[in-house]
């Protein structure tokens, strides 16, 4: 009570209260104390199209077939205009000065009704150039997603049931588990404001130990909290313009996360601030100094004597940037045992690592190994390929992670396409909208955000879990379709397990 | 613009052009629309089933069984006998089943067929459909469910096939509704949105809908997750007590999702004193619901119905509740598929929609045009809700489940079974499709 009253800066009137003020008193420093409580949330707001995506749906009318059917209504109709000018479109697609002769098909939304109506002159097609957006693991679905998501910052709601393949591979064959009568809070629906999003990056070592005087011995644990459970990544490829590290570096400090950018462009921007990693190479470890206001710094790969030589420079965080590549394992052993405490690990942008397998096992490899070897709670795992819908942020957690690194949503976010493989984070090629305007950029990638985290408290709250760090390695509140699948078609002829 | 009721000339213009289209495309004058059908409902799927709502009968060139989604049913088939042993087709073949199987003092209910119609509020569907699947639920001696919406004075006249849903926001709730119905549901959970509530837009709450709710018009109403009043089974329990209280007969309902645990949820809901245990499956459909939500949360009923089949048998008291499923049921073989798995009967909800009209193009929600769907189907818009007649939507509807019966009947008899129940559980009489044999 008494923090409470020294943390709301309420004065605390001389001498005892009477009973008869005490209710008064207390009302008002309750009001005081609650008039101080901020709640986290991202403010998203509905940003215009600058590079809009390729249309749905082609919408093609037979003129000849459409002026013959107005003739004979004409006719049928003896002049009813009320019955002639009805047209089978509620979304305004023939409702320009010229109708179905000049149809407007961005606003078509593909109910069919015109082409039932009118099969003999109405077509409704769609349009390949959208579905040939991204590549087979981002594919249009996933862009038109976060397109839309960074357009309105809400969350993507549709009407009918799901309309996509059984599980399926990577991150689809993994669901989240509800409960039916568990809930983080008593309020219902509104009760997924007092969800937490807030995950903390450093160590938490597992006992501190003191000396003589009561000051901590050995390296002093840091450690800091984000409110969200991703930050940005390296711009892959060719998307690191001056430009696009600004945008996300606004963002990033208007949401409270973090983003990693290279420490070349750190120095010439003068962008060195808390919520920026500067990432170096190995070799230019002695350049952490240059960056005092960083809490975090990431090393591009593994090396004792880097580590060793940033930290003696910098009192930042050292953390290290390590590849699902053979011997990662190794790695990330020697790495804690150094005392690292942001490990950043690397599958390519389909979510594979070197031998093809999946990140949700290759997150959950290294979240158990470090939980066998008794010592998760002392690094922090953020871990980045393949996250390119909102899903993919609660199951990597669940697979293991604190927290994940974004890459590609950033480019599809602002409007951006790509040319060529999405494989490699080192030859994606995006072209961003020309004259992007950074404030425009940045509401857009906010929107992102916001959009995901509320995404996240709908699993969240479905699951009942108050906050995303306890769902940190909970592979018990996912469901995994294969598994699924060995339990309920175990025994039935021609099943053979895995699925198959 | 403003919407007004439309003329007669004009409803009649509109349902013409809009009948006379879909059996152009369904009995194949035309192709497939290029843009219609996704990997749950393909074309051929929702044209096969414009086909049997026009004409009873199954459809000789469409694929009326599966979908393309590459799992659960799509890749279950039967193992038929050899032609020689098969049954006759017949009317003898029963599709009976029956609802109350604890042998207690409450009604004694039988539906004609193993499926009944899944709820769908009045405003999230016009009343102009939530009567046409009531009343051809009458005719079919089945029934519907109001889904959370209230009870609209339509209903009263065929409540004896009316199932009177509660759920969380306890929307239309009356204690005459509750004395009126022969089954009460409770729904815990949607497996469209399993946890999440429901939401229905404020421009579907207009002045009527509002009225039964109990709210002000045009103003969004929350269904809130979960019961503000269950913390536990055991006041699942009381939830139950108390429609007793109220009804001492009705069948008491309680519709789950399938969450991890559904198997000990269905056995909590037994010893709570439920009569029917509803599973509705991840692929469910909706109103409206977070696309997350629907693609993510929960599993699909495929998965969950032999789970919970199987416990209920290892736990003694699988033949005195009725294990029905729902979420992703399309076609009559899903349901026999989903029987066979351990299902009593399914609940229907798309595929009736589907039989009227729906494309599924997912505009239910509202839609840019903010009206609702452009079918007349999850809308109440003045003018949008007269696209879909009732007397033509119930004889649509009949000739849907009399082709469905029909389909029933022929996976019975080619099973060498003359009784819907006798396939329950029978897992041996399934194939799986391997995924190379697809490929
Ligand atoms: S498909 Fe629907 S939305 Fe598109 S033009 Fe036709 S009627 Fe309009
Ligand atoms: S809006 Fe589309 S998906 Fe929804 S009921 Fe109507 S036709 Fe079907």
């Amino acid at each position: 009570m008494l923090t409470s009253e020294k943390a709301s800066g309420s004065v605390i009137s001389e001498g005892r209260l009477s009973m008869e003020s005490f209710e008064t008193e207390s009302a008002r420093r309750g009001r005081q104390l609650a008039d101080l409580y901020h709640r986290y949330n991202i403010d998203t707001e509905e940003v215009d199209d600058v590079q809009s995506l390729p249309i749905r749906f082609l919408v093609e009318v037979g003129k000849v077939g459409l002026a013959k059917y107005i003739f004979k209504e004409i006719i049928h109709y003896k002049g009813n205009t009320e019955v002639i000018l009805s047209r089978p479109c509620t979304y305004g697609v023939f409702s320009g000065p010229v109708g179905g002769f000049s149809p407007r098909p961005h606003l078509c939304v593909g109910c069919l009704r015109c082409t039932i109506q009118h099969p003999e002159f109405v077509k409704v097609l769609p349009n390949p150039e959208r579905l040939s957006l991204g590549d087979s693991y981002t594919t249009h679905g996933h862009i038109a997603a976060i397109d839309e998501e960074a357009k309105k910052g809400m969350v993507p709601v549709r009407g009918q049931g799901y309309r996509g393949r059984f599980g399926g591979p990577g991150f689809d064959g993994m669901l989240t588990d509800m409960s039916e009568i568990v809930r983080p809070s008593r309020d219902g629906i509104h009760g997924r404001e007092l969800i937490g999003t807030s995950v903390d990056i450093g160590s938490k070592p597992m006992h501190l130990s003191f000396d003589e005087k009561g000051e901590i011995k050995g390296i002093k644990p840091k450690m800091f909290s984000i409110q969200v459970p991703f930050i940005f990544d390296l711009p892959p490829g060719n998307l690191g313009t001056e430009k696009l590290i600004r945008v996300i570096d606004s963002t990033s400090k208007g949401i409270d996360t973090l983003a990693c950018v290279n420490s070349s462009d750190v120095e010439r921007m003068a962008i060195d601030s808390a919520n920026i990693i500067p990432v170096l190479s190995i070799d230019d470890a002695q350049k952490s100094s240059n960056f005092p206001n960083a809490r975090l710094i990431q090393l591009d790969g593994w090396d004792s004597s880097a580590v060793d030589a940033a930290r003696s420079v910098s009192d930042a965080m050292i953390g290290v940037r390590i590849k699902f590549e053979e011997g990662w394992q190794l790695r990330l052993d020697s790495a804690v045992n150094h005392g690292v405490e942001v490990i950043h690990l690397l599958a390519d942008l389909h979510g594979r690592g070197e031998d093809g397998q999946f990140v949700i096992e290759l997150f959950k490899e290294a979240h158990l190994r470090l939980i066998e070897q008794g010592r998760r709670d002392l690094v922090t795992l953020i871990g980045a390929g393949g996250i390119v819908g909102a899903d993919h942020v609660p199951k990597s957690i669940i697979s293991g992670l604190d927290a994940v690194a974004l890459d590609l949503p950033v480019l599809f976010a602002l409007q951006g396409r790509s040319d060529g493989s999405l494989v490699e984070r080192a030859g994606v090629i995006g072209n961003l909208p020309n004259k992007m305007d950074e404030g425009w950029a940045e509401q857009r990638l906010t929107n992102l955000c916001g959009s995901w985290r509320n995404q996240l408290l709908e699993i969240l709250g479905a699951m009942g879990i108050r906050e995303v760090r306890r769902l940190r390695g909970e592979f018990g509140r996912s469901m995994i379709v294969e598994h699924l699948e060995d339990e309920a078609f175990e025994g039935i002829a021609g099943y053979v397990g895995g699925g198959n | 613009m403003t919407i007004v009721k439309p003329s007669e000339l004009l409803i009649e213009k509109t349902t013409n052009l809009l009948h006379n289209g879909m059996n152009a495309r369904a009995f194949g004058d035309f192709g497939a629309p290029e843009a219609l059908g996704d990997a749950r409902w393909t074309d051929e799927l929702i044209l096969s089933t414009w086909h049997m709502a026009e004409t009873g009968k199954i459809p000789e060139k469409l694929n009326f069984k599966t979908g393309n989604s590459d799992g659960g049913f799509d890749r279950l088939k039967f193992q038929f006998l050899d032609e020689s042993e098969w049954v006759e087709h017949s009317e003898k073949i029963s599709t009976k089943l029956d609802l109350n199987r604890r042998g207690d003092e409450k009604n004694k209910i039988s539906i004609d067929i193993p499926w009944y119609g899944g709820g769908m509020s009045y405003g999230s569907v016009s009343i102009n459909v939530m009567m046409s699947r009531a009343r051809n639920a009458r005719r079919w001696n089945s029934f519907i469910s109001t889904g959370e919406g209230g009870y609209p004075t339509e209903l009263r006249e065929v409540e004896e096939n009316v199932i009177t849903q509660v759920a969380t926001g306890y929307f239309g709730v009356e204690e005459d509704t509750i004395q009126a119905a022969p089954i009460v549901e409770f729904k815990y959970a949607q497996g469209a949105k399993p946890g999440l509530g429901g939401h229905l837009l404020a421009v579907k709450a207009g002045e009527d809908v509002a009225k039964l709710r109990g709210s002000v018009p045009f103003v969004s109403l929350f269904s809130p997750f979960p019961f503000h009043s269950t913390y536990s089974v055991e006041d699942h329990s009381k939830h139950l007590d108390w429609i007793e209280t109220i009804n001492p007969k009705a069948l008491l309902s309680v519709k789950v999702s399938t969450p991890h645990d559904v198997d000990m949820v269905a056995v909590g809901s037994f010893y709570a004193g439920a009569h029917i245990i509803h599973l509705d499956g991840g692929y469910g459909g909706t109103g409206a619901a977070p696309e997350i939500a629907k693609k993510n949360i929960a599993m699909p009923i495929e998965l969950a119905i032999p789970k919970v089949h199987k416990f209920l048998v290892a736990e003694g008291v699988r033949d005195r509740v009725t294990l029905i499923a729902s979420g992703g049921i399309r076609t009559a073989d899903d349901m026999a598929k989903a029987i066979a798995l351990g299902a009593d009967g399914c609940v229907l909800g798309t595929t009736d929609l589907v039989g009227l009209g729906c494309t599924r193009c997912s505009n239910c929600e509202g839609g840019p045009s903010g009206r609702g769907c452009p079918w007349g189907l999850t809308t109440t818009d003045i003018e949008l809700q007269e696209w879909v007649p009732q007397d033509w939507a119930v004889q649509r509807l009949d000739n849907l489940y009399s082709a469905m019966q029909w389909r029933m009947r022929d996976i019975l008899r080619k099973l060498g079974l003359d009784d819907v129940t006798q396939l329950r559980g029978r897992t041996d009489l399934l194939q799986y499709i391997p995924k190379e044999a697809s490929e």
